[in-house]
């Protein structure tokens, strides 16, 4: 449980959760052979107490432990907003349990004792999906910024142009004079950063607007 | 119901039984029809209802009983003698007597029906989930080693296969999968130990000698899991006359129950107290956790074969621990812990008891 504050910005990090301190152990290690970096926790408690790292990330989740299982655990994961992908292992297979898992978005589902090429394989999809998630909230959060830069007039501007008003329209429904509306809307496409009406359309999609 | 009267044909030969009711609706006929109207014969039909009702279906009974009826007023029609007026009354007693008793033995027999179904159900529940429980745990506990062993020999190929090959880390793994493997054979020898008792070879050892020991190979489980470790163990004790091992294992068995108690606490204040006092010609050792602790119901169980509030254990710990403790001549018992959590104490004879009987 030890954190590398030194670790490079986007070196991605395993965090096994498993009760068994030898599994823990080993995975560790075999992760340590090909040069992944893991955090183990002894239970899914002490996951929550360690503060979770901004970097591109993948869970190996034990399904039967002490106290919460892996399986509600995942469930509490997505309801907390943590959108780090999940490879449940298992000591006993239960297919029931298997499907439940991968319905809920996990990776992979191994059952003790597995072959590590399919963990390794199950881990690096499991990085590689986060590492695209995260360029996907990066965006957003971007594209919020700018559009916090807005002034609440232009604000404004920007939703009613983006529901395809004319600046005529959009001066009408504000009660402004047509110039004052279209000096607005010259600001949004600046500090929006967009090229075209498309462009502006598709970033107020991605807002949610 | 035809599960029912497939089970019931198999102790009674139906057409045995369907003679059997036929000759005594023949009778109660004979003498029904042969008496006067004010004998009303025909309430024995309802006899003849509830004795049958064991043999037939649902559905035969309402023929039996329809059956019955007719035959009642077949039998006013043929009466020559007698006073009419209360042959009819009486004919009229004997039809509500037999529809009453063939509704009510119909209730009677459905209800006997579910309550047996549901107690066949219940044993043959509890019958399954016991050995499926035992044989899954035992399983799982097995197969956490295996699982381990496996992960640990493919990382010290890796481990070997780079150039230069990492002979340091190949060992630390060869050295994992080893004590892995060993724990492994413990889980089995425990699995085997609870059918054969082996007779505890008893000696006199320094007791906190003993503790010590397994603290010391329990000390990175204790401080991997952030417990703060406090031991008052008291230096005047005598010699334990007991088994050494057998009494380290029931020491390891509770730090280990400790620590397991305490995983679902947060790290601050999971606390393990450990001590030792001398009481009378006994030495008491105890173990405070300042876990989960357990509730007054669970603690008529805590000593059962096979009982758990572990997902994973088998919950043959405290009670082999317990059977150990009590065949080196000791006692061991469970207490709540006044700071919350749970305390497990045991007894062991010490060498002053021999002195001072």
């Amino acid at each position: 449980m030890t954190t590398h504050s030194t670790a490079a910005a986007d070196e991605p990090v395993v965090y096994i959760i498993d009760d068994d301190g030898s599994v823990r152990a080993a995975i560790e290690d075999l992760l340590a052979s090909v040069g992944l970096r893991a955090l183990s926790f002894a239970s899914t408690q002490a996951f929550l107490a360690n503060t979770i790292e901004d970097i591109p990330a993948c869970v190996v989740l034990d399904v039967r432990m002490p106290g919460q299982s892996g399986m509600d655990f995942h469930r509490q994961m997505i309801e907390l907003g943590m959108g780090m992908p999940v490879v449940f292992i298992t000591g006993h297979g239960d297919i029931a349990m298997g499907v439940e898992a991968m319905k809920n978005g996990a990776i992979e589902f191994l059952t003790k004792p597995f072959r590590d090429q399919s963990l390794l394989d199950a881990i690096h999809h499991g990085l590689e999906k986060d590492r695209e998630r995260r360029k996907g909230a990066a965006l957003v959060a971007a594209l919020q910024a700018r559009w916090e830069s807005l002034s609440p007039g232009e604000q404004d501007v920007m939703r009613l142009v983006a529901q395809g008003l004319l600046n005529k329209q959009i001066a009408a429904q504000l009660e402004l004079s047509e110039i004052t509306v279209k000096v607005r809307r010259g600001h949004v496409m600046r500090k929006m950063q967009a090229g075209s009406l498309a462009e502006l359309v598709r970033i107020s999609e991605k807002l949610g607007m | 119901m035809p599960s029912s009267r497939k089970r019931i044909s198999v102790r009674h030969p139906r057409p045995l039984n369907i003679a059997l009711i036929v000759a005594a609706l023949a009778a109660i006929f004979v003498a029904d029809t042969g008496t006067n109207y004010e004998v009303a014969a025909a309430v024995f039909y309802s006899v003849v209802i509830v004795t049958a009702a064991r043999v037939l279906s649902r559905r035969e009974l309402i023929v039996l009983c329809v059956v019955c009826i007719g035959m009642t007023v077949l039998s006013v029609l043929i009466t020559p003698h007698g006073d009419l007026r209360a042959g009819l009354i009486n004919t009229g007693i004997s039809i509500a007597a037999i529809l009453m008793t063939t509704y009510l033995i119909m209730k009677m027999e459905a209800a006997r029906m579910a309550a047996h179904d549901a107690q066949a159900q219940l044993m043959r529940l509890s019958r399954v989930t016991s050995l499926e429980g035992l044989t899954t745990s035992i399983a799982h506990e097995v197969n956490q080693p295996l699982a381990a062993i496996v992960t640990s020999g493919n990382a010290c190929q890796r481990w070997l296969a780079q150039t230069p090959p990492n002979l340091g880390k190949a060992r630390q793994a060869l050295e994992r999968i080893l004590s892995d493997a060993g724990r492994a054979s413990s889980i089995i020898a425990r699995v085997r130990s609870l059918t054969r008792g082996e007779p505890p070879d008893k000696s006199a050892f320094a007791f906190n000698e003993a503790v010590r020991d397994v603290l010391a190979l329990s000390q990175a489980e204790i401080a991997r899991n952030n417990i703060i470790l406090t031991t008052t163990l008291d230096p005047d004790l005598a010699d334990a006359v007991a088994d050494r091992v057998q009494i380290q294992q029931v020491i390891g068995n509770l730090i280990l129950n400790a620590i397991e108690a305490m995983i679902e606490v947060s790290a601050p204040s999971r606390t393990m107290r450990i001590s030792s006092a001398a009481s009378g010609s006994t030495i008491v050792f105890s173990v405070f956790d300042s876990g989960v602790g357990f509730a007054p119901e669970v603690h008529q169980h805590l000593f059962e074969a096979f009982w758990t509030t572990k997902e994973e254990g088998i919950g043959v710990g405290l009670s082999i621990s317990r059977a150990i403790i009590e065949s080196n001549g000791g006692q061991l018992w469970a207490e709540s812990n006044a700071g919350g959590g749970a305390v497990f104490r045991f007894s062991v004879p010490s060498i002053s008891q021999e002195k001072h009987p």
